[in-house]
């Protein structure tokens, strides 16, 4: 694997775990707070 | 009489199914989504469109045509449903009230997902026949790429062979499946669809992550090759080519050639469709499901959700399974063979054997075809709901008799797929369904949403009950960009794809008339659907018109 490979490896997996996290937890977080 | 039958109307849409939570509608349309496509499909279409470099047009499509569509699907769905219609017939006169033939393109929102339907079902059931056979150790026997090829072969009925004497086994699976299908559908949103999803998706996650890490410390599993090792078949998927993004053109100016580099065409739409494939957007499914969410109900960051939900299952999830394992053990040379091969012969023919080779075989092979099973069927049971829900709302059926009529009629036009597989049944069906209706009733729908219905009021009602603020970048991408990205794809579909297959260029003569069934079986099945919805119109102006 070379050094443009582990690039674009982990700018993808970052950019779509930071897209999962951000929305999954405003959703669990704005789940809360209608259910409070 | 009009205040009977208004009366009626808004009591079905008071008594209309919904959602038990909000996770609950975010799996489904996630479960919807994340299909066999996200560990089959992604991989090849990465490794063979410039690897890692492959990242960059799929994420633009993403931004540009994804998430776009999934917002507008989410919006037009949850609008449709507020006035009682669950499918697009409904939801495009709603939204377009003063043309009259609006309703007969809504009509590919059932189409589409029908026609998938017929041959993804019995996809599906070769999945759970081989977690059987997984299971029972019964393709052990095979350890080369041409007798598991053969196994395949024979269980599909293609060929008669030492492993299977005809089509029996293949049709006992797709019963079971069919029956597992209808009977989730007939117990409804909630507990029926809503259930099967809260559940399954979570272990489909589990399977997977057991099988990736897995992959992932195979490190090299022959000594006497230490170049075909896990790391070098990641490599292989994302290590980026980045001649395969752009083409070099040579312009005719002066003596001298000039040159310029412009974008490879090929590899753009091939991004653009996985991104299509994968988010089920076009088809009408997402249509339906956001049907039984309320005004009140978010949809801006629930489709957002359920799209991240997709993508972290395809990109890190799908990525790292099918393209490393296979490196490993058939090498770079082996594995670029099985790529082009497809995604089939990776899942049903590469797979098995690269898992046989594992400690525990029979456990993987078993978690990783009831890993595709389950993604198969969290999405096809969304294709189910539009043609029920459709009888439902407009012709005042219930759960049961939709339930069943769509049972009866579609167990008969399945057997196009299982009984022609070998004669292009099913490529057409999935030309036709999978391919060409999503792309179209993706343009009507987002042309629809921002100019007929305006940008203004779909901003609104995007935002309607919303827990976030899309960035305001989007008004001016959903009404020009992707409408735009949308016709260039069309355009090029068109060109590339359509006119070859409509004149039946690559179908063998033998194969013409198996073809032409199909087409001919397509077209009634279209003009049934919209006879359907003339017939449901007429009722509906009568009852309003009588006193």
């Amino acid at each position: 694997m070379t050094l443009g490979g582990w690039i674009f490896l982990a700018a993808s997996w970052s950019l779509i775990l930071g897209l999962f996290i951000f929305s999954m937890v405003r959703t669990l977080r704005a789940k809360d707070d209608k259910q409070g | 009489m009009l205040a009977c039958t208004l009366g009626s109307r808004a009591g079905r849409i008071m008594a209309r199914e919904r959602w038990g939570s909000r996770l609950g509608v975010i799996m489904a349309v996630a479960g919807s989504a994340v299909g066999l496509g996200n560990f089959l499909r992604f991989p090849v279409q990465a490794a063979q469109n410039g690897g890692g470099a492959f990242l960059i047009p799929y994420f633009v499509a993403l931004f540009l045509l994804g998430l776009p569509l999934m917002w507008i699907e989410w919006t037009i769905g949850r609008f449709g449903g507020g006035f009682g219609h669950s499918t697009a017939p409904g939801m495009f006169h709603t939204l377009w009230n003063k043309n009259r033939f609006i309703k007969y393109f809504g009509v590919i929102g059932i189409f589409g997902p029908v026609v998938i339907y017929i041959y993804y079902v019995y996809i599906e059931s070769w999945l759970l026949g081989y977690s059987w056979f997984a299971a029972t150790g019964q393709y052990n026997g095979c350890t080369t790429q041409e007798s598991m090829k053969a196994f395949l072969q024979g269980y599909q009925g293609v060929v008669r062979n030492e492993y299977f004497a005809g089509l029996g086994p293949a049709y006992l699976f797709f019963l079971v499946t069919f029956a597992l299908n209808t009977v989730i559908v007939y117990f409804g949103i909630q507990k029926g669809i809503e259930t099967l999803c809260k559940y399954g998706l979570p272990v489909l996650f589990a399977l997977a992550v057991v099988l990736a890490v897995r992959v992932l410390t195979l490190g090299t599993p022959d000594p006497a090759r230490p170049d075909w090792n896990v790391l070098g078949g990641m490599g292989f998927l994302w290590n980026p080519q980045w001649e395969a993004l752009v083409t070099r053109w040579s312009l005719p100016v002066g003596d001298s050639p000039c040159y310029i580099w412009v974008p490879n065409a090929k590899v753009w739409l091939a991004a653009a469709g996985q991104i299509f494939f994968t988010l089920s957007v076009g088809m009408g499914v997402i249509l339906t499901y956001t049907s039984y969410l309320t005004r009140k109900d978010d949809v801006a960051l629930s489709g957002l959700t359920a799209a991240s939900t997709n993508e972290l299952v395809e990109v890190i999830l799908g990525g790292s399974i099918v393209i490393p394992a296979a490196f490993a053990f058939f090498g770079p040379q082996g594995t670029a063979e099985i790529a082009q091969g497809g995604a089939f012969n990776l899942g049903f023919v590469t797979m098995p054997l690269v898992l046989q080779q594992f400690t525990f075989g029979n456990f993987f092979g078993v978690a990783w075809f009831a890993l595709l099973f389950i993604a198969g069927i969290t999405s096809s049971v969304s294709m189910v709901q539009p043609a029920i829900a459709f009888l439902e709302d407009e012709f005042g059926l219930s759960k049961k008799e939709a339930t069943l009529l769509f049972a009866v009629n579609s167990f008969v036009l399945c057997h196009a797929a299982i009984l022609f597989l070998a004669n292009g049944a099913v490529d057409e069906l999935d030309f036709w369904g999978g391919t060409f209706c999503l792309v179209v009733f993706a343009a009507v729908e987002t042309i629809l949403f921002g100019w007929v219905f305006g940008m203004d009021a779909a901003w609104t009602e995007l935002h309607a009950g919303s827990d976030i603020t899309i960035p305001r970048i989007y008004r001016f991408i959903i009404k020009y960009v992707t409408p735009a990205f949308l016709l260039v794809i069309l355009g090029f579909w068109m060109v590339q794809d359509a006119v070859p297959i409509l004149l039946m260029e690559k179908v063998a003569p033998e194969n013409v008339p198996h073809v032409l069934g199909t087409r001919i079986m397509l077209l009634a099945l279209f003009a049934d659907l919209a006879l359907l919805v003339w017939i449901a119109w007429r009722r509906r102006r009568a009852a309003e018109v009588l006193p």
